[in-house]
């Protein structure tokens, strides 16, 4: 039934696009919207999706050959979500309907290759469909066709470009190893031929392509630019789930299939993870932008979700994935919050606002819930997962990283409470007197986001029980 | 009802309860007072219930087990329960005396929220039969004392609330890897199973010092004691409740339950915790004696006398325990007093500078002697409450011979006589400076509570050390 997921968005476009186009414009958000709806519904409730296997006779059709687990079924559910967010963003920045027709038409085509990318079990229809998204993403980036925009797509463009190449390099040398690009026989052919100098070579040269895909350090410098100067709508797409599809979850799934945990994999991991925690809290601390700062913490976070991974363990594992998860829901909910910030002030230089909390009562509230989470501060969702990564680096005896990670949770803090501070909580300044709440499409996701965030760390337990311990059958699978 | 419940509404109806506050204040402002009020006594009283069960030694355990080794455990003795009467106890005469104090500022509906949430976080770390869950709570009532430290919006307040935050929050994560190297030790979180399993041999003291670092930065104890004094910016209630009763008792609350109740340390931290405590109490008594600002004078002599509590606490002898943990009652009573005078000086003459004050005793009789029998039973002077733990504690120190540290802590004790009278005599004798009224009958009402508290702790001590002895019996300490 999952080869829907596909087919509906890409069929979706070519309705979009079919003559009557003045219909089409009126009703394309709401067709995209019920395409993102019917995908958050499929992942939640499996069995009431019946009629969804008549598709999928349409899916033999077309070929298509994919392998859900659990990991996929998160991060469909994450997509679904953050689109849906992020839909809702657009309509309420933008009255146009030529743009909201536009931004529709490209998110479905980011939905389809997303999709793509979290169920395909080979390694060149992985390529094919991270490409549909990367190249969805460029455009949605220069969206509004700013100066700014352009240079922040481009930067996108030339580190993806350069990624690109090298995973097309490692993929052909795969296939020379293997003859052929399944993940299952890729991997059986690597543990033969173990240790010859270009198969080291090949997945080196892989797992660069995704850490710049991903934005961890060194390979950074795109993020801030790319999520700062995009619209609203994008920057939460593209720190929701973009960046987390093409980057963490090719990450994740390549070395969890293909290359399995060897130490020189492992110690790779947790340096890349524990300089990008430092590095990117670092950075986020002495910025100005709303959205720059988020976007060095997202580095940050990323740097959480891959030193977990580099623990090679079962609980390490789950622990990446819930902070993946939680990373989607906490880092859009704060993109939203900046959002409606700019949208009301017309400003995101922390300096120029103060004691918003007062005027925009809802915004303040979600925004601290997202901090916290964030931040790994308990009750919240975000506690859990770091939890779980930090006991999983402790019990695996990577203590030094262990510290690393808890004590930059210090410096996450910092730097949202000093975000706080300057825009939310404090006194109001007297030019920000007539500032109202933000809209109902800023809003009403903001709720959602931040309703997801309490109830998962309150009802951890019962979460972690149908989501977690699949988890842990995945490794090795 | 079966106990397990009751154990389990304690801490279920402030954490629900504060979540209703802010819609009824939408409604009507007196019944989210009363409410409020009402949440909070509902512990207390529930609390109260618990006494015999836990006087008979009986140990209430609610717990349900969750997946990767995690469980939800709310175990109830009498630590724990005498620890939630003394916490709600003086929450519930801190709520009365907010309705008075706070009722001309704006934001009300967070201020309730937050005390009353902090409440029941506080009262679910003392039940908290697991470290995780211990964590969580623990954390809970950093985010409410966040939050109203900066209640009045000031950038200035604000950062120092961001201070104490960071500072604990600091601690708490160095706390939180000392836990997860005892799950190591231990293989749980439980606090029955790493009893169990480390019945024999002490904790690793990598650990030790971990958990210790996450104790004193909440209870304010040097190094990590700044952001007390800096946190008086908050409202006068607040304080109170921060300070004296309820926040800084969290740490010594830990320490007891983990290192006394659960598990063993190596010999030499009892002499080394209470050489901390005592540097701790003569540096704060110090600063308490040359400071000007009232609500810093106070504050200062409560990271002083918590050194006094880690002494009766750690020094490892029977009647030391007793004494440290009556103190915590009496200190607790006696510095909300002290607080909440505070709060009303500072809201009728509009300073907090003593050094401009004077003679209000002529004006503000009921809040003077108030004031005069909380200050005396935290000087320890008889029949005061605070005397007999303060014995206590120096009874118990020299019987196990820690002669050095307790001739030390004398002459903390002998500062906190100098700066409490210096205190008095600033404010409250000679001429009068600024004219100044008594407060609301609610606020006065409220501080002549705990200034007869402090009085009638004393004469009936029999009641509260009884109770204690019967906890330090169960600890296995006596």
């Amino acid at each position: 039934m999952y080869s829907s997921l596909i087919l509906l968005p890409f069929f979706g476009v070519i309705v979009l696009n079919l003559p009557f186009r003045a219909l089409m414009k009126k009703c394309a958000f709401w067709l995209c919207l019920s395409i993102v709806l019917f995908q958050i519904c499929l992942i939640l409730f499996p069995q009431i999706c019946c009629f969804s296997d008549k598709l999928d006779a349409l899916g033999s059709f077309f070929k298509f050959d994919f392998a859900v687990d659990s990991l996929s079924r998160v991060m469909l559910f994450c997509i679904g979500i953050v689109l849906f967010t992020a839909l809702f963003v657009q309509r309420n920045n933008c009255e146009d309907e030529d743009k909201i027709f536009n931004f529709a038409n490209v998110s479905l085509l980011i939905l389809c290759g997303m999709n793509g990318v979290v169920m395909v079990k080979d390694i060149f229809s992985l390529y094919v469909f991270l490409e549909i998204t990367a190249v969805s993403s460029f455009i949605l980036i220069a969206f509004n066709k700013e100066s700014v925009a352009f240079e922040g797509a481009f930067k996108y463009i030339i580190l993806s470009a350069v990624a690109t190449v090298l995973m097309l390099a490692a993929i052909a040398l795969f296939l020379v190893i293997s003859g052929d690009t399944g993940f299952s026989a890729i991997s059986s052919a690597l543990k033969v031929s173990q240790g010859r100098f270009f198969i080291g070579f090949a997945v080196g040269i892989f797992l660069c392509a995704c850490f710049i895909k991903s934005g961890l350090v060194p390979f950074h410098g795109w993020v801030p630019d790319a999520y700062s100067s995009a619209p609203a709508s994008v920057s939460v797409l593209l720190a929701g789930v973009v960046t987390k599809t093409v980057g963490i979850y090719t990450l994740i799934r390549i070395v969890n299939s293909i290359f399995g945990f060897g130490d020189p994999i492992k110690h790779l991991l947790l340096a890349v993870g524990a300089i990008s925690i430092v590095v990117g809290a670092l950075a986020a601390l002495g910025q100005k932008d709303i959205k720059r700062m988020l976007a060095y913490s997202s580095i940050s976070q990323v740097g959480y979700i891959v030193i977990g991974l580099g623990t090679g363990t079962a609980l390490g594992l789950t622990g990446a994935i819930f902070h993946l998860f939680n990373h989607s829901i906490f880092k859009s909910l704060l993109f939203v919050n900046s959002a409606a910030v700019e949208s009301e002030t017309g400003t995101r230089d922390m300096d120029k606002l103060s004691g918003l909390a007062k005027k925009m009562p809802l915004t303040g509230i979600t925004s601290i819930l997202g901090s916290l989470s964030c931040a790994g501060i308990p009750p919240l969702a975000g506690f859990w997962s770091k939890l779980i990564i930090i006991i999983a680096l402790w019990v695996s005896g990577f203590r030094g990283y262990a510290i690393i990670a808890v004590l930059a949770s210090v410096l996450t803090l910092a730097y949202f409470l000093s975000w706080q501070r300057s825009v939310f909580f404090g006194i109001l300044k007297e030019d920000l007197a007539n500032v109202k709440e933000a809209g109902f499409g800023l809003v009403f996701p903001a709720l959602i986001l931040a309703v997801i965030i309490v109830g998962v760390g309150i009802f951890f337990p019962l979460f972690i029980n149908s989501f977690a311990l699949p988890i842990e059958n995945i490794l090795g699978g | 009802m079966s106990y397990e419940y009751i154990v389990f509404s304690i801490v279920l109806i402030p954490i629900v309860g504060a979540f209703i506050l802010p819609i009824i204040g939408r409604i009507s402002h007196r019944l989210r007072n009363l409410l409020a009020l009402g949440f909070v006594a509902a512990s207390f009283m529930l609390s109260l219930y618990l006494i015999p069960p836990a006087l008979a030694g009986k140990v209430i355990t609610l717990a349900r087990q969750f997946p990767l080794g995690l469980n939800f455990v709310l175990t109830a003795d009498s630590l724990a329960v005498f620890m939630a009467c003394v916490s709600s106890l003086l929450s519930a005469i801190i709520i009365l005396y907010s309705f008075g104090y706070i009722s001309h500022y704006e934001n009300q509906n967070e201020y309730y929220f937050m005390v009353v949430l902090f409440l029941g976080a506080m009262m679910g770390l003392v039940f908290s039969g697991n470290l995780i869950l211990l964590y969580v709570f623990w954390e809970i009532t950093a985010i409410t004392s966040w939050r109203l430290i900066g209640f009045f919006r000031e950038k200035s307040y604000v950062l120092k609330a961001d201070k104490a935050f960071l500072v604990t929050v600091f601690g708490a994560l160095a706390m939180l890897i000392g836990f997860i190297s005892i799950y190591q030790q231990a293989g749980s979180f439980d606090l029955a199973v790493i009893k169990e399993s480390l019945k024999t041999n002490p904790v690793a003291n990598f650990a030790v010092v971990l958990i210790l670092f996450g104790i004193f930065s909440k209870s304010a104890t040097l190094p990590f004691h700044t952001w007390l004094p800096d946190a008086g910016v908050a409202p006068s209630p607040v304080t109170a409740l921060l300070h004296a009763a309820i926040l800084v008792k969290i740490g010594l609350y830990v320490f007891a339950r983990l290192f006394l109740a659960s598990f063993t340390f190596a010999e030499f931290w009892h002499v080394v915790v209470p050489l901390v405590a005592v540097i701790s109490a003569i540096v704060s008594a110090g600063a308490a004696l040359i400071e000007t600002d009232l609500k810093r004078i106070i504050a200062y002599s409560t990271v002083s006398q918590i050194g006094f509590i880690f002494f009766g606490l750690a020094i490892g002898n029977g009647l030391a325990i007793v004494g440290g943990l009556l103190y915590i009652l009496m200190h607790g009573i006696a510095k909300a007093g002290l607080f909440l005078c505070a709060g009303i000086i500072e809201q009728n003459t509009k300073t907090k500078d003593i050094t401009k004050l004077g003679g209000l005793i002529t004006t503000m009789p009921i809040t003077a002697v108030s004031f005069l029998f909380c200050a005396f039973s935290v000087m320890g002077i008889p029949p005061f409450g605070g005397f007999f733990s303060k014995y206590m504690v120096f009874a118990g120190a020299v019987n196990s011979g820690h002669l050095v540290i307790t001739a030390l802590f004398l002459v903390a004790a002998f500062m906190t006589i100098l700066y409490l009278f210096r205190l008095f005599n600033l404010i409250f004798l000679g001429a009068a400076r600024i004219p100044a009224k008594e407060a609301s009958p609610i606020m006065v009402l409220s501080v002549a509570i705990l200034g007869a508290l402090s009085l009638v702790g004393g004469i009936l001590i029999w009641y509260p050390s009884k109770f204690v002895q019967v906890v330090v019996t169960q600890m296995g300490r006596m």
